[in-house]
């Protein structure tokens, strides 16, 4: 007798990254109250913080509108929102079995990670754009127009990664829906509050600003919004090699990326240690 | 290469805490045979059966499933064979037609013949009526039938099923046993896992019976019977006065085949013989022959725990059960273990059907 054989047709990494992006994509459209939701909170934020702020707070930056101030913390904000429910997809995976099911099988295990990671890009890029629409309707400025609009979203992709591979690490650690959700969301605002987000830092408290340095947020919407502005932003760090506004961007891009690349690896590396479970 | 669908060689599974699920066990199934393995909770089938499709590693021994080892290929091992898991593994957000052309792409079946393959499928499994619902919406049966339909996409030579009935209505189990008849029927080698005597009776070609993570019997059903004696016939007498001599009656009138028990019980005499339903009424005839009053009498099949009784000795292991109750599931789902708290004594309801009359 010879081994015995099943035609696997397909079976490139590529065709394991689509069968994983349809399934997900499937889920999130049947499923658009999570798509909702999850742009209500950043959307309220957007509209009150500009009509009880905005009086205020304009008078506190340099000829810019508080709208156009705002709306690159609100896209970033709306990233990380987005990046938590990650985890929660996760989450539902292992505990309805699919999990398993998709871990027997001879998929490519990065190119299932990748086809999930990269149905929630697509949502984020949506949503993204939504907001980024919404706010210009309400009155903010695009100074570097609509490559600016693209690179914000793309900025708002890189910055969605550390977040997104965070809330898997909680979902594979608690291995629960509702830990994996308050866990995410109990960070969510006081990492926004404590960053560049809301005001300019130099108007903030010493303390802020010393824990601004170390918040991922503050790289996000500070390159969000040098691109916002077309102007440098950043005053964690004083940097003035490059012109304008990279001196912004590239070390915001540089730190958001090394915070992917490690974030990811725990990530990778205990997804895959749930994967094998708990054998010695 | 070999003739083995599935060949495990002194295989020992020890989890991180030091648990000990898997303690040397041998395995060897040939191609379109169905085999089970018959044991309580925490005796250590499912980590054996995760262990057989790659979803563990042995920590001592080697496996090899349809040629291909599970530890050096073990894409291989997964591209050749179908896994029922103890828990229903469907996507609830999925129609039922989605989850099927999910496990086609994934097992890599030609579009060509995807949609026909799953049009015969869900057709097997009778969900062609609600293909396009979602899954969520269905009843614990039809999710189970879901599921055996996605692990048989790619026509898999051999199949894996864990405790696939636990927790299903009889007819739903019905229903699924004539499926898993029929992929052997077609070829199909199966293993499969079930804490059931009867499913192992009505399914399997050969068992094997594990208890605390070693093999303690392998043999036919039947042999397996054999070694607990038959059907066990309980007759109740209004005078349990006269046990002794309805004992004795029973023996003299050599009612039974050779090998049958008869004893003395608590309410009367207890009998237990292969043939112990078909001569059964004999036995009461010529009590009453003999004016003994009968008020009772029951005829049911050996379960689990006879079966334990007569290979190990002792019920069912439950003394030592506790160690070995941690099931491997909880390593990578936390949702409610399905019937994970089931005890083996539902045998006894569901081999006692229809008997009690």
């Amino acid at each position: 007798m010879s081994t015995p054989h099943v035609d696997r047709h397909g079976g490139s990494f590529a065709s394991d990254v689509w069968v994983t992006f349809v399934r997900w994509t499937i889920k999130s459209v049947r499923n658009p109250f999570v798509l909702v939701v999850s742009l209500v909170q950043p959307i309220i934020f957007l509209v009150l913080f500009t009509q009880v702020f905005g009086g205020v707070a304009t008078s506190a930056l340099e000829g810019i509108s508080y709208e156009t101030y705002l709306v690159p913390a609100i896209v970033i904000q709306v990233a990380l929102v987005a990046a938590a429910t990650s985890g929660i997809g996760l989450v539902n995976d292992i505990e309805n079995g699919m999990f398993e099911k998709t871990l027997v099988s001879p998929m490519n295990r990065s190119a299932v990670f990748l086809g999930k990671t990269l149905a929630e890009i697509v949502r984020i890029v949506v949503q993204v754009v939504i907001v980024l629409v919404l706010g210009v309707l309400l009155g903010a400025e695009i100074a570097t127009g609509v490559v600016g609009a693209v690179a914000i979203v793309g900025i708002c992709v890189l910055f969605s990664i550390w977040f997104t591979a965070f809330s898997n690490v909680l979902a594979v650690v608690t291995r629960d829906e509702e830990s994996t959700i308050i866990g995410a969301n109990l960070l969510q605002l006081p990492l926004l509050f404590v960053s560049s987000a809301f005001l300019p830092l130099p108007a903030l408290p010493e303390w802020i600003r010393t824990v601004a340095t170390v918040n991922p947020i503050t790289y996000g919407v500070d390159a969000a919004r040098a691109v916002m502005l077309g102007e440098d932003t950043m005053t964690i760090i004083e940097i003035t090699r490059f012109d304008g506004m990279w001196n912004t961007l590239v070390p915001a891009l540089a730190v958001l990326s090394g915070l992917a690349l490690v974030f990811g690896s725990v990530a990778v590396y205990a997804i895959g240690r749930a994967a094998s479970a708990d054998v010695r | 290469m070999t003739d083995y669908a599935i060949e495990a060689r002194d295989v020992a599974v020890t989890y991180a805490d030091g648990t000990r699920a898997v303690r040397g066990v041998d395995l060897l199934v040939e191609r379109g045979e169905f085999v089970g393995f018959l044991g309580p909770n925490g005796a250590g089938k499912t980590t054996m059966i995760k262990t057989l499709v790659t979803l563990l590693r042995p920590t001592g021994g080697s496996v090899t499933v349809n040629g291909f080892d599970t530890v050096a290929d073990p894409r291989s091992v997964r591209a050749t064979v179908g896994y029922m898991a103890q828990e229903t593994s469907v996507d609830p957000e999925l129609t039922a037609r989605e989850n099927l052309r999910f496990a086609c792409d994934a097992y890599g079946v030609a579009r060509s013949r995807r949609d026909d393959r799953i049009a015969e499928l869900l057709e097997l499994v009778e969900l062609t009526d609600v293909a396009d619902k979602v899954a969520d919406d269905f009843s614990g049966g039809m999710k189970k039938r879901l599921d055996a339909a996605t692990a048989l996409v790619h026509r898999p030579p051999l199949v894996f099923l864990d405790e696939p009935t636990t927790g299903l209505d009889p007819a739903a189990r019905n229903r699924l046993w004539a499926y898993f008849r029929r992929i052997n029927d077609e070829g199909t080698t199966v293993f499969l896992t079930t804490q059931y005597l009867e499913e192992a009776d009505q399914l399997c070609d050969r068992l094997s019976v594990i208890q605390n993570g070693a093999v303690v019997a392998e043999g036919t059903p039947d042999e397996l019977k054999r070694r607990v004696g038959g059907e066990i016939l309980a007759v109740e007498l209004a005078d349990t006065d006269e046990s002794e001599q309805a004992v004795s009656i029973a023996r003299e009138e050599g009612l039974f085949a050779d090998g049958a028990v008869i004893e003395p019980s608590e309410s009367g005499i207890a009998v237990t013989a292969r043939d112990a339903r078909a001569r059964g009424t004999d036995l009461l005839v010529a009590l009453r022959d003999a004016g003994i009053g009968v008020v009772g009498f029951d005829v049911r099949a050996p379960t689990l725990d006879d079966v334990f009784l007569a290979v190990t000795g002792e019920p069912d292991g439950n003394a030592s059960r506790a160690e070995h109750e941690r099931e491997p599931t909880d390593d990578i789902r936390s949702g409610p273990v399905g019937a994970g708290g089931h005890d083996s004594s539902g045998a006894d309801e569901r081999t006692g059907n229809g008997v009690d009359r």
